[in-house]
């Protein structure tokens, strides 16, 4: 579905991405672990498109189109999704218009009608339950006000709305307590299926106990020095990552 | 060579805007008398006037210019603003047009009437208020608007009455392929004690040539009276105007203008608010949208001349292309106005590397026991809620409107009248 090979990024002309090769398949759940500052975050923004990177070298393919090639917005409408580390709030948009517009316009690009106000309604009034979300948030302007919890669920919403073949959830899990981690877990879980591929990028092993991954990844100094099974994040918690640094500089 | 030059300019100027001759109403008032000795003595803002650094009207002055006849419209449903209910009075280049105009739902509460038309006891209303608000006697626009005395309209709330629906000032403008077209008009609005109303005024284009109006309003808000007062400017890319608005406010009565430009060349907006009453509200707000060339400038000014007062001021622009902006706005609260709460903020965002905006807010407090606060803010849009709404499949055009759009918000949701909220909706959405 996805094929990064030898990704190299920089922004303001420092290279942050140094050759990152991955490859993920329909129905798969990869995670990207490592250290802070190791690059992940930013593999996550290259491939959603942001322009403040710089693709230096290497080349993304995205059900067989060069990824790369397109706008943030083509890449939404091919399939692709990103649940923000930091979702932005936006005063004076409020999240239905901002949702039907987003989705309408994702529909438009996949050749589908746009849904009309009450087919609208309707979806997004099933598709909140999937992330308990309260219904006064879909009334308020987008992410404005809402806590550090209510922004990741929204986040995740958002997915289940779109439904894109390709997520990948960037620190979905920072700041959430153990409830709100197991609802977007189970959202997460319930969106799981053949044709829908994740990258999960997490710190943390706890999240992977409620998504558990087909391959585990780590990333530092802008490559990946090492992929395993769900086994290799529980064998990352316990030893930490100075093991693997040293191999990777040998 | 230089002041003769200026001379020159100025008769040629002027001479566009005077009326042939001085009929009806005009030859009963003094003001207009007064006005046509004094202004041989007043002179065009020129680079030198502080008040006018950032506006150079040599492209508005060099023009020639003849005043503007009444002309041919059919249906003025475009420029209706869509479901309001609202008394409709439509002026044509400034001349009252009655076939197109009807107070309907507003004739038994408030005394409408086009100037031209008073008489008796309105007349001697109109006569002692008209003149005192604005200042006549220093200024070129306002002095050459009182030749024109009798184009404009008049509205007063008796006591305690209330507006049954808001009253829509409808100015039509239409100019000449040969020469330039000038536009005088002025408004009156007082608020007898305890009385209210609401007044919308918008300014079109009928075609594409070129207008120059002079426009004047003074409004009395008596005590604990209310008046809301929004305009929408949208004329044509070719036409200009300067706007000089004026309110008064006595004890416990509160004041409300939106001012809200989308069209039009050059445009000066002169406002001017006097708390001059204790326990007064006052709000200005601003909204600019402007593109190609456009120059606007918003020139405010809030006296708090009495205590326990509060006045809130929002400017809000985007300008895109080589357009440019100016906001100037004072505070100025009197010794005695303790206790007084003035709140000011501009906030501008710049579409493109070309366009301009020149923000100076001015703060001037004699009184030691007041709460005030000002600021400007200029930049681009926030380029983290572009990627976010891009990510989420918005082209950048969509992405751009639905910023734009949330900017301007704040701005029509502050705005009383719920058609008139919506029509703004529509009209800043399709303004780029």
């Amino acid at each position: 579905m996805i094929s990064i090979k030898d990704l190299h990024a920089s922004i303001d002309d420092k290279p942050i991405l140094k050759g990152v090769n991955l490859e993920i398949k329909g129905g798969e759940v990869h995670a990207i672990m490592g250290p802070n500052g190791s690059g992940k975050s930013t593999l996550s923004s290259v491939l959603a498109g942001r322009e403040d990177y710089e693709v230096t070298e290497g080349s993304v393919t995205f059900h067989g189109k060069d990824l790369l090639d397109m706008e943030p917005d083509e890449r939404a409408g091919e399939g692709l999704f990103l649940a923000f580390q930091y979702p932005v709030e936006i005063p004076g948009v409020s999240m239905v218009n901002f949702l039907r517009t987003s989705l309408n316009s994702v529909r438009e690009y996949r050749g589908e009608k746009p849904l009309s106000a009450g087919e609208f309604l309707k979806l997004m009034n099933e598709r909140k339950k999937i992330v308990e979300l309260d219904s006064s948030l879909t009334r308020r302007s987008v992410n404005e006000g809402f806590s550090g919890g209510e922004k990741k669920r929204n986040e995740i919403f958002q997915m289940a709305m779109l439904e894109p073949t390709f997520s990948i959830l960037d620190e979905t899990d920072s700041g959430l307590d153990i409830d709100a981690l197991r609802i977007v877990s189970q959202a997460v879980n319930s969106l799981r299926n053949p044709q829908r591929g994740f990258l999960i990028i997490t710190h943390y092993q706890r999240l992977l106990d409620y998504i558990v991954p087909d391959f585990v990844h780590v990333m530092y100094e802008g490559r990946i020095i090492k992929s395993g099974s769900k086994d290799l994040a529980l064998e990352l918690e316990e030893k930490g990552y100075d093991w693997l640094k040293a191999e990777a500089t040998v | 060579m230089a002041s003769l030059a200026n001379d020159n300019l100025k008769d040629n100027f002027i001479q566009g805007f005077l009326p042939k001759s001085r009929n009806g109403i005009s030859s009963q008032l003094a003001l207009p008398r007064k006005a046509a000795q004094l202004i041989k003595d007043l002179e065009i803002p020129g680079k030198k006037w502080e008040e006018w650094r950032y506006t150079r009207l040599n492209s508005l002055v060099s023009q020639v210019y003849v005043p503007g006849q009444t002309f041919e419209v059919t249906d003025i449903s475009p420029f209706l603003i869509p479901n309001l209910e609202a008394d409709v009075i439509v002026f044509l280049n400034g001349i009252y047009a009655p076939e197109l105009s009807k107070v309907r739902y507003n004739a038994e509460s408030l005394e409408i009437s086009p100037i031209s038309r008073l008489e008796d006891e309105l007349l001697r209303t109109f006569e002692t208020h008209s003149g005192s608000i604005i200042d006549t006697e220093t200024n070129i626009f306002t002095a050459l608007n009182a030749l024109y005395i009798h184009n404009g309209v008049y509205i007063r709330a008796p006591k305690n009455v209330k507006g049954k629906a808001p009253v829509h000032l409808m100015h039509l403008s239409s100019g000449s392929k040969e020469v330039d077209t000038s536009v005088q008009h002025r408004n009156l609005f007082i608020a007898e004690p305890g009385s209210e109303f609401q007044v919308l005024e918008s300014f079109h284009s009928i075609g594409n040539e070129t207008t120059a109006r002079n426009s004047l309003t003074e409004v009395l808000v008596k005590d604990n009276a209310k008046i809301s007062y929004s305009k929408i400017q949208s004329e044509n890319s070719a036409s200009s105007q300067v706007d000089h608005t004026s309110a008064v406010l006595n004890r416990d009565s509160s004041f409300s203008i939106h001012t809200l430009t989308f069209g039009g060349k050059l445009l000066r907006n002169n406002l001017k608010i006097i708390l001059d009453g204790e326990n007064g509200s006052a709000e200005l707000i601003g909204l600019y949208l402007l593109d190609g060339t456009q120059h606007v400038d918003n020139h405010t000014q809030v006296d708090h001349a009495k205590a326990h007062c509060y006045s809130n001021e929002l400017y809000k622009g985007i300008m895109k292309d080589q357009s440019t902006g100016v906001f100037n706005g004072k505070i100025h609260v009197f010794q005695d106005a303790q206790k007084t709460n003035a709140f000011q903020s501009n906030r501008n965002i710049l579409l493109s590397d070309t366009a301009n905006i020149f923000t100076k807010p001015q703060l001037e407090i004699y009184a030691d026991d007041v709460k005030c606060s000002h600021g400007a803010t200029t930049g681009k849009l926030d380029q983290d809620a572009m990627f976010y709404l891009r990510a989420r499949g918005l082209d950048e055009e969509k992405a751009k409107k639905l910023l734009i759009q949330a900017f301007a918000r704040e701005v029509t949701d502050s705005i009383e009248i719920e058609e008139v909220k919506e029509s703004l909706a529509e009209i800043i959405e399709n303004r780029f």
